[in-house]
């Protein structure tokens, strides 16, 4: 297994634009992150997916993100709000072609703390994909070949970068055998992290520090699935078997590097989302035109984002997501 | 002063404690040996009393073991200042078993009051609530406060100066935030703001942050939050707030409503979870209504993981409401602490509370501790920067003597055996060692 590169002091910060830009580990990381979604283009548009330009504002945004505050936009006297995701855009989307995709920008203020867990940006970009009568095993199996794809390309292409990283193609040597991804349930997920003596709480979020620590375990990247409801947006389906059970998932890079993606068979009975937000606390009020287009009937679906930052920062091995942005944004730091 | 006047409430007598501090607890000194004391009546206090709280009585015993225990401990004879008083809230450690409630976003509270509050609050080292609303109506300070000026709307109102008043003066380890939400203000994410905000980071570093989530009020159960605004100000929020015209408040001022919010027992799960999943290094409080079923919501709450339940009374409320809830609609507190029974987590009454007699009333009947509401508006008003503190004085050392005279040295030793109301006599108890078989034949 290839290590994570040891944490250092002077990667705590990103240094100014010019160093950062002209600096041969920046160079190396954008070509290998413009193989990826190069590859994710390759691969979901032979897949059939038709790629749409994502919102950047709207009446609301994406709730599910945790603690993290949306930028407020004055919309013509009316407060919009940046896209945290464009996950309603993309259920809405489904009105028009049943498998979409987008390479979006996203921005969230992320709370303070994340500053430090080294894959958290407040701006950031996700392949956001989205499939109409899809259901959990079909999202996963495609979040899978995408993963799989972008991997074998950048294995394939980038060995010069990969060489001035220090990142040996032998990382990947289970991601490419051909094996299905693991997968484990969050309930599952609780009880291992019990063992390795991490306090985890069985209705929340596995945390940061316990996602890493599972993350390390693995050698391949694995999913995570069944989250329980009260831990995700409103968006995620309930299970009808299961009720508090989410189907959903996330998919965990190896070696520590933690959550690549999230996603999820998606809500899309008008009275069920309808109690869902209000379960999740929000105001049904806002999400008024999200609301009538679920009402007149939108498209059964299942999808997922992944986050190019995080998932460059995995495959060229970087100690942290910043590494991946041309301009870098942590939370809370004031930069270019 | 600024005229606030609060005629339902005993606002002299809580003016003359923001004046008189400790003090007030006693007849005048001056009266001493001139005048004969005693109680105005000979039942139930205060006279006549409806409030079933009042009403009832503080009972101390003959046989005191607690005081055995306290005397082993100290070595001497305790006294009313052995009274601990410390006591968790919420999460939070409090040197009283007070904490300051909402005052929402009704007029009274914006503004200076508010700060002057937020800063004898955080000097005594008490929680206190900031209440719903606060943001989509006086703005926020990193968006419209003090900065930018200008705005009209009593920029120094905000949330984000009450926080620093309060984190600037909060004594080391003790006390903590809790910021309200309602439906509406989360709109304006209230919460995500807080816990993404430098001004906060004090706090949520010493776990001195918490947030509330307001499923009802006091003073108009089953109603959401109601303000009188102007013209101007109506416009500027109705796409977030409910704004009625024809309601007649006159001088051209409009009403402006929030939303109550729809529950059930999923949904208020679900929402405790949610909160808990987001802000992990937040304290999670639950404001519930005086409903008549306030025990079913209090247990999910706790079940749910909420650090603090609070009851507020159908007595309480610091802001504008209609007329008929006030006498009309709700349980009273001493009915919800009844519905609520032994309390499965951390139990806050709020509801006419200014005086050390009714807190333990309250203390005895199940809260850990109690809010005080229009009392703290009022001596604040009195006095801002000493009015609320002397109040908390006197209220501490009405607290340590009527938790001594019952033979107990802590506000969580209190219980049903310190209280007695009229009508519900309980059957004169034996004393343990008297009770014979004999006896029960």
């Amino acid at each position: 297994m290839t290590q994570m590169h040891t944490p250092d002091a002077t990667l705590a910060l990103p240094p100014a634009p010019r160093a950062h830009l002209t600096s041969p580990v920046t160079r190396a990381v954008l070509r290998i992150q413009n193989q990826i979604t190069v590859a994710a283009r390759e691969f979901l548009g032979a897949a059939g997916f038709v790629e749409l330009f994502p919102p950047i504002i709207g009446p609301v945004t994406d709730p599910g993100a945790r603690g993290a505050k949306q930028v407020d936009v004055d919309y013509y006297g009316h407060k919009y709000k940046l896209m945290t995701s464009a996950i309603l855009y993309k259920q809405a989307s489904l009105l028009a072609f049943d498998k979409i995709f987008y390479i979006a920008p996203n921005v969230r203020l992320e709370p303070l703390e994340t500053s430090s867990t080294s894959r958290h940006l407040a701006e950031f970009h996700q392949i956001d994909v989205e499939m109409a009568g899809a259901s959990r095993a079909q999202i996963t199996h495609i979040a899978e070949g995408l993963v799989t794809h972008a991997v074998r390309r950048v294995v394939a292409t980038m060995s010069d970068e990969l060489a001035t990283l220090g990142r040996s193609p032998r990382a990947f040597a289970a991601v490419l055998d051909e094996q299905p991804f693991g997968r484990m349930t969050h309930y599952d997920a609780v009880l291992d992290l019990h063992e390795l003596g991490h306090p985890q709480s069985p209705d929340a979020e596995i945390d940061w520090a316990g996602e890493r620590l599972l993350s390390a375990q693995h050698t391949r990247p694995f999913f995570i699935t069944d989250y329980p409801k009260g831990s995700r947006g409103f968006y995620d389906r309930e299970s009808r078997r299961h009720p508090g059970c989410l189907r959903n998932f996330d998919l965990i890079a190896p070696e520590g590097y933690g959550e690549l993606c999230s996603g999820s068979e998606r809500e899309y009975d008008y009275a069920r989302i309808v109690t869902r937000i209000r379960e999740t606390g929000e105001n049904p009020a806002k999400y008024r035109w999200y609301l009538e287009l679920a009402r007149e009937g939108i498209p059964a679906s299942a999808g997922f984002g992944l986050g190019v930052e995080r998932f460059t920062r995995y495959v060229a091995g970087l100690h942290s997501a910043w590494q991946a942005s041309a301009y870098p944004k942590l939370p809370g730091v004031v930069s270019p | 002063m600024t005229g606030l006047h609060a005629p339902a409430f005993p606002e002299d007598a809580v003016r003359e404690r923001a004046r008189l501090g400790a003090a007030a607890a006693f007849p005048p000194a001056a009266d001493y040996g001139h005048t004969l004391f005693g109680a105005s009546t000979g039942g139930a206090s205060p006279a006549g009393s409806a409030d079933l709280i009042d009403a009832a009585r503080l009972v101390p015993p003959v046989f005191m073991p607690q005081r055995l225990e306290k005397l082993i401990d100290l070595g001497r004879e305790p006294v009313y200042s052995d009274v601990d008083l410390h006591t968790a809230i919420g999460g939070f450690r409090s040197p009283l078993p007070v904490f300051l409630c909402a005052f929402g976003s009704t007029q009274v509270a914006s503004g200076d009051l508010g700060v002057a509050v937020s800063r004898t609050a955080g000097r005594a080292g008490i929680p206190m609530v900031i209440g719903e609303n606060v943001v989509p109506m006086n703005g926020y300070g990193r968006a419209g406060g003090r900065d930018s000026g200008g705005d009209g709307r009593g920029a120094d109102g905000v949330l984000l100066d009450r926080l620093r008043a309060y984190a600037e003066h909060a004594p080391d380890g003790l006390g903590g935030v809790v910021v309200q939400q309602s439906t509406e203000d989360a709109d304006a994410e209230v919460w995500n703001l807080a816990y993404s905000d430098p001004a906060a980071t004090t706090l949520l570093d010493s776990g001195r942050l918490a947030f509330e989530l307001k499923v009802g009020q006091g003073a108009k159960p089953g109603l959401g939050g109601m303000t009188v605004v102007s013209g101007a100000t109506a416009a500027a929020v109705a796409e977030q707030y409910t704004v009625d015209g024809s309601v007649g408040c006159g001088s051209g001022r409009v009403l402006r409503c929030s939303s109550p919010g729809t529950f059930t027992d999923e949904i208020l799960r679900q929402q405790i979870r949610l909160m808990r999943n987001n802000f992990p290094r937040a304290r999670i409080w639950v404001k519930l209504a005086p409903a008549r079923d306030i025990g079913g919501g209090a247990a999910v709450a706790w079940a749910a993981g909420a650090d603090a339940v609070t009851v507020d009374g159908a007595e309480g409320g610091t802001g504008w409401a209609p007329t008929g809830f006030l006498d009309h609609v709700g349980l009273p507190l001493a009915e919800c602490l009844r519905r609520i029974g032994p309390a499965a987590g951390c139990l806050l009454a709020s509801g006419q509370m200014w005086a050390g007699p009714r807190a333990v009333k309250a203390l005895a009947m199940g809260a850990t501790a109690i809010g005080l509401g229009r009392a703290a508006l009022i001596a604040a008003d009195e006095d801002a920067e000493h009015g609320l503190y002397r109040l908390l004085e006197c209220l501490a050392l009405e607290l340590q003597l009527l938790i001594s005279a019952l033979g107990k040295y802590s506000p969580a030793a209190l219980n049903g055996e310190d209280i007695w109301s009229p009508g519900h006599a309980e059957p004169a108890a034996e004393p343990k060692g008297a009770q014979t078989h004999e006896h029960h034949r």
